[in-house]
């Protein structure tokens, strides 16, 4: 079977982008620019760039996919996936450069919502990313995803894995340490807590062995992930796998709108709010978008949620496992389960991807080793017009008298005396004279300028955290173009109770423990 | 009447459907079984991402093995049941919307009758149906017969 076809769409996809390239250099979007928030846009260099390079891309291909002539192969069935993962990453586009902006535009005209000082997108959680989401659930059951791009929009989940494999180069060693730490404990708990809640209540409910196990994999571990993995093992009846991914799929999209909202009502930070999202929402794709719509301009709730989704996923094949002792115990059918092969075959390969970029990230291959989200201190490479000058140290030598603190004292003298910070110490030390505002504005102006001029911008990790944005924004666009309507509809019978149960009750313990125990930041 | 079609999947609904065929249906009569695997299957791996390629296969094959047995099983027992009627019993699988599939097989053939069950009520528990009876009553040009659902 030849998988591509002989069509114009990649053609005209890659038309689409090159025109709005060229409309954003020529200079003829630049009414609507200043509508959508004028000097306050942020999506310029991208606009300049991104469909200037893909859209090149799209126009060649296309005319080979169109008029070329095409064979059965496995370069075939790559090329068959182009159009598709073009279509997704043309709908990521307009939604980040013009839906998003023309929607907060729309909120920010209205003003805030009552004391909360919040404009309603804020609130809402409407950024691209749930937009984005929305418009593929909308492709999916109005339009239907046209033939052409069905390969292409499978490819998404490559877009979220290689996501992921790159969010390693994010995170330093303590950081891994802490969160990892913590997503064991809450995912430990709150994993086996809904597991065997699920099948406690499937029990007093008679549901059937192989429902309850599949129905509770779901439920416990990450939601449609764990159900496939899970179903053949405990040889689940077709109808039982349709209501669990059904209800997982219902209560998961709800989820991913309802936590970012009451997320921003309680203040929370990307920490808690990552902690909360990681273990509180059943189904992992939805954790990642939930993330993102609660902080759409920063991934640090990302690197949160995915440490947790991470370790979801790992614990998945001990879960699998117990379920499959389980149901053999119960049904005594007699199979032997192996241990080694549903590790092997359950394992996450690209979990693997995961530490080899952090492995490699630790070495300072893409930024020194001790870089904080992509910066650094670095006082040998401070540029000459940015040392001190006379007047400044002599302001900063005048205010000195004002300094109590010791560490202070040194960390300001050695600043004087050198014209810039000398160690990583004396930056955070002056930092915190800067927050305690013990000296002049105007030499606290110094003092920032002082520290800016140490801390440099790793440019790989710079990078890194753009692509990293655009892989999940185009990953999450293609896993909502596998949202149907008619899999929700399904949800229902025994599964949904016990469901809506377990999951409200996982949602708002988790949420409890959270703001109880996890702190502000790591 | 010397040829129905019969549609049904062996809910409570298409049940009711079958026994009615095996009351109208006269000894020789030719009775053809529609089975429609309805388009949603195809959606069931959902938004999983997590999962290695591996073993979203698995869970399709086996999936596929599932729907696949149940059918075999349901019309093994429907031909049972027809060949004590004295019928003459053929089968047919489809893949696609109910009601698409059953309009493209009423063409396929002379029917005489189409004989198909109602959905299950509101309260009952088992997969929603997918078939949409107002495309049927507009392309069918054979006479439709829908029984009601089976009063408990």
């Amino acid at each position: 079977m030849v998988y591509t076809k002989k069509n114009p769409a990649l053609f005209i996809i890659g038309v689409v982008m090159l025109a709005i390239w060229f409309m954003a250099d020529a200079g003829m979007l630049s009414g609507y620019i200043d509508h959508l928030g004028g000097k306050h846009y942020k999506h310029m260099p991208e606009l300049l760039s991104m469909p200037k390079y893909f859209g090149a891309i799209a126009v060649l291909i296309g005319l080979w996919q169109w008029f070329g002539s095409h064979k059965e192969g496995h370069w075939d069935y790559y090329s068959s996936t182009v159009a598709g993962a073009m279509f997704i990453l043309l709908i990521a586009m307009l939604v980040r450069w013009f839906i998003d902006p023309e929607v907060a535009a729309l909120s920010k005209s209205m003003g805030t919502i009552g004391q909360t000082g919040k404009h309603l997108h804020t609130i809402l959680g409407l950024n691209y990313v749930v937009m984005g989401i929305v418009a593929g659930i909308v492709i999916v059951n109005v339009f239907s995803v046209p033939e052409w791009a069905k390969n292409g929009v499978r490819v998404s989940r490559l877009g979220l894995k290689t996501g992921v494999i790159l969010l390693g180069t994010l995170y330093s060693a303590a950081e891994l340490k802490n969160l990892g730490g913590l997503s064991i404990v809450m995912i430990g708990f709150f994993v086996l807590g809904s597991v065997g809640m699920t099948l406690w209540l499937g029990a007093r409910r008679n549901i059937p062995n192989s429902m309850g196990g599949v129905l509770s994999a779901g439920m416990g571990v990450c939601g449609v992930s764990a159900t496939v993995a899970c179903a053949p093992v405990v040889q689940a009846k077709s109808v039982e796998i349709a209501y669990t991914i059904g209800t997982i799929l219902l209560w998961g999209v709800a989820c991913m709108f309802i936590f970012p909202i009451i997320g921003h009502l309680l203040d929370m930070t990307p920490l808690k709010f990552g902690a909360w999202a990681g273990t509180g929402i059943l189904n992992s794709a939805q954790v990642a978008g939930a993330a993102l719509a609660f902080q759409p301009d920063g991934i640090e709730t990302l690197k949160v949620a995915e440490i947790f989704n991470i370790t979801r996923v790992l614990i998945l094949p001990i879960i699998v496992m117990w379920l499959a002792v389980w149901y053999v115990k119960r049904e005594q059918t007699g199979t032997k389960v192996s241990v080694s092969q549903v590790i092997f075959e359950k394992f996450p390969v690209f979990v693997l991807g995961f530490i080899l970029m952090f492995a490699l990230s630790s070495t300072g291959i893409f930024a020194p080793a001790n870089h904080y989200k992509g910066k650094y201190f670095d006082n040998n490479k401070v540029k000459p017009e940015k040392m001190l000058k006379a007047e400044e140290k002599a302001l900063l030598q005048a205010e000195s008298a004002k300094v109590q603190r010791n560490d202070r004292k040194a960390a300001l003298d050695r600043l004087i005396a050198n014209g810039k910070v000398m160690s990583i110490d004396d930056d955070d030390v002056l930092r915190g004279l800067v927050n305690a505002k013990v000296v002049s504005k105007d030499a606290n102006h110094i003092l920032k300028n002082a520290h800016k001029a140490v801390r440099h911008t790793a440019k790989k990790v710079k990078a890194f955290r753009n692509w990293i944005t655009w892989l999940f924004a185009f990953g999450l666009v293609g896993l909502g173009m596998q949202i149907t309507v008619a899999s929700m509809k399904q949800a229902g019978g025994q599964p949904a109770v016990i469901g809506g149960i377990v999951g409200f009750a996982k949602a708002v313990l988790s949420l409890i423990v959270v703001l109880l125990i996890v702190k502000d930041t790591i | 009447m010397k040829n129905v079609l019969l549609a049904s999947h062996g809910t409570e609904g298409a049940r009711a459907a079958e026994r009615m065929a095996f009351e109208i249906c006269e000894k020789g009569t030719k009775l053809h079984h529609l089975v429609v695997v309805p388009t949603l299957w195809q959606g069931m791996t959902g938004d999983d991402w997590l999962n290695n390629g591996g073993i979203r296969d698995k869970f399709r094959r086996y999936l596929e093995d599932e729907i696949g047995q149940e059918i075999e099983a349901h019309c093994d027992k429907l031909n049972v049941e027809a060949n004590a009627h004295e019928l003459n019993y053929s089968k047919e699988i489809r893949v696609g919307e109910p009601d698409e599939c059953l309009i493209e097989a009423s063409r396929d053939s002379e029917f005489d009758l189409i004989i198909i069950g109602s959905p299950r009520p509101k309260g009952k528990t088992g997969l929603r149906s997918r078939m949409h009876t107002k495309p049927l009553t507009k392309s069918l040009t054979v006479p439709l017969l829908i029984v009601p659902f089976p009063n408990e």
